[in-house]
């Protein structure tokens, strides 16, 4: 009964840990998890549900991006020592490609999005930025994904989607595609031929599990 | 709105009437300004405005005999002169004659010569890249500062070493010469955080802002003094207001209290400067839920244009009465709809958005962003013609 009080508790401040300056260090409640043997899963599980809370948090005025940031890189820290134990991933079925379309350089919205999609158990290949459609195609093609995620933040830039959806259904017309960036819209998106537009990380992983039809909540 | 600078007014107001120029709106008395302004909306009614006093009308919030327009036309304009986007950023003639041409073509009231957000960085060492095809931006794999260090080592430069600054100026020159009494040139600088990011990378930046904010702010205070200087400038060319591009007061970068720290004492100063010419302080910010009060707070502007609504406020009408005496507004036709709607449907939202703000006077019909610039120009050519057509307040419209 102790024990599990004990667990509990610490899994408790392990999810706090993620996004909440006054609590203590993510490191030290794995750490502690971590020696009393608490199943791996239940940690992630925690550190899902810290990225939550602060994903929600997001789209507000008292939580910025470099708070976002920060949590997100304390997350996947925690997955990694995770892993370092056990390596079995919460999703590993949901490979995903993503990348920035090409000519345009801004990567920090793909960045935040494949760091939202990596904590939550999804298998992410990041091509980067400035990425040729062949390049999309080829990716999708070789790591059998299920998902496409493609962002743009330059007007002039965005309307290269249309062509990368074009080839890539061609090829791969299981695939999923989901679209974002600062012009884009969910009417723009639907007119390149994507299965969704995601606006921010507050609404991505809701945006996905609707688009390949599964429960909106997180895997967990 | 009604600080005003001393020295050398009657000057200074001379000078530019003869030049056949608007005078500095600071240098004017309010109450003389309030007095135009009355009159111009009288005469509103019988006769059409001139863009001057449209603007006049407006920015005293008075009600014109339509609203003004801000088209926003800026990247878009090179087209109409055969010009790549390179030759339309590096090449200050280039870039004043395509902007007066995107002014001749698609009318309105108001030019903004921001050629692109790397001007600054530029100058300050910041490697760019020139594509045939799109915006310039700088090259973000060799940033200028690569690790938090670099942030002290930023030195500070001269307007006479800024050639990309430099062309700003001229092209604010030009464009005020050759506008006249036409139509209004309000100048434009990137804000000091947005100049940082630009040498350091979005994510550096931001995380530096929650582990080392004293080294980002000491970059911070080294751009600002350029940046005055720039902003000075600007107003001696002439121009009649200098906007400050706040992007970070968003949701889309800090925190309000974040903000209000790291970046606010910097853009005070620079607002401060801009007022001290006799100028008027426009503020824009394209982010999501931007913050208008501590932007107000910070820089009190005149202006503000923005592409959505701010974090307070639930629709545009919640938008108009929290803000419209504070502010003129100035916006915020979404870009998407720019790019994949037809002029019927911008003019549909243009209609919806004067009826929900142009009560009393206090707005400007723009885009909430640069018109997209390699967009054809029928939807710049509707964004104008409704603000022509629909541009009285609901209850004046005849």
């Amino acid at each position: 009964m102790n024990d599990a009080r004990q667990r509990r508790g610490i899994l408790a401040k392990l999810e706090r840990s993620i996004g909440d300056p006054g609590s203590s260090d993510m490191q030290e409640w794995l750490g502690r998890a971590l020696d009393i043997r608490i199943p791996a899963d239940d940690l992630r599980f925690a550190l899902v549900r810290g990225m939550e809370r602060v994903r929600h948090r997001l789209m507000s005025s008292n939580f910025g991006l470099p708070e976002f940031l920060v949590s997100i890189d304390s997350v996947l820290d925690g997955l990694s020592l995770i892993s370092d134990q056990d390596n079995t991933a919460i999703s590993p079925d949901l490979s995903l490609v993503i990348g920035v379309v090409k000519g345009d350089p801004h990567d920090l919205g793909k960045n935040v999005i494949a760091a939202v999609y990596k904590a939550y158990g999804y298998r992410v290949i990041d091509l980067g930025r400035d990425v040729s459609s062949l390049v999309f195609v080829e990716s999708v093609i070789e790591h059998k994904a299920r998902i496409l995620a493609l962002s743009a933040m330059m007007s002039t830039t965005m309307t290269g989607m249309k062509d990368i959806i074009r080839e890539v259904r061609s090829v791969c017309p299981a695939t999923k595609i989901i679209v974002g960036g600062a012009p884009l819209s969910e009417v723009l998106a639907r007119s390149y031929g994507a299965d969704s537009y995601v606006e921010s990380a507050l609404t991505v992983i809701e945006k996905t599990r609707a688009m390949l039809g599964m429960d909106p909540g997180y895997s967990a | 709105m009604g600080r005003r600078a001393r020295s050398g007014v009657p000057g200074r107001i001379i000078r530019s009437v003869l030049n056949g120029q608007i005078p500095p709106p600071g240098l004017i008395p309010d109450w003389l300004l309030d007095s135009a302004a009355g009159l111009f909306s009288a005469r509103a009614g019988v006769t059409p405005l001139t863009a001057i006093e449209r603007v006049i009308t407006t920015i005293r919030h008075r009600e014109p005999d339509h609203v003004p327009c801000c088209p926003l036309v800026i990247g878009a304009s090179r087209r109409l002169v055969g010009a790549s986007f390179p030759e339309f950023a590096l090449h200050p003639q280039v870039s004043a004659e395509a902007l007066m041409a995107g002014f001749e073509f698609v009318g309105g009231e108001i030019i903004v010569p921001m050629l692109d957000l790397s001007v600054e960085a530029a100058d300050f060492g910041q490697k760019m890249i020139y594509p045939e095809d799109s915006t310039p931006h700088p090259d973000y794999s060799d940033p200028l500062i690569r690790e938090a260090a670099g942030y002290r080592r930023l030195r500070r430069i001269d307007l006479q070493d800024a050639p990309r600054m430099s062309s700003i100026i001229e092209i604010c020159r030009t464009l005020v010469k050759r506008m006249g009494l036409k139509g209004v040139v309000c100048g434009f600088s990137f804000g000091p955080l947005g100049v940082l990011n630009m040498m350091r990378g979005a994510q550096h930046l931001f995380r530096d802002c929650m582990n080392c904010p004293g080294e980002v702010m000491a970059a911070l205070e080294t751009i600002t003094g350029v940046l005055i200087d720039f902003v000075e400038a600007q107003c001696d060319a002439g121009v009649l207001a200098v906007t400050l591009d706040t992007l970070f007061a968003s949701w889309n970068g800090l925190s309000r209290e974040m903000w209000e720290k790291i970046e606010g004492p910097f853009v005070r100063e620079i607002a401060r400067a801009i007022r001290k010419k006799g100028c008027l302080v426009a503020v824009h910010n394209c982010g999501h839920g931007i913050y208008f009060d501590s932007q107000i707070r910070c820089m009190e502007p005149s202006i503000i244009s923005f592409a959505h609504l701010p974090d307070d406020c639930k629709d545009r009408r919640e938008l108009k009465i929290r803000y419209g005496d504070q502010v003129v507004l100035m916006g915020y036709v979404d870009t998407p709809l720019l790019s994949s709607g037809n002029p019927f449907d911008v003019l549909q939202e243009c209609r919806r958005m004067i009826d929900d703000l142009a009560e009393g006077g206090g707005f400007i019909l723009a885009p909430g962003c640069e018109y997209p610039p390699n967009l054809h120009l029928d939807n710049a050519v509707a964004l104008v013609r409704a603000a022509r057509k629909f541009g009285r307040a609901k209850g004046a419209r005849t």
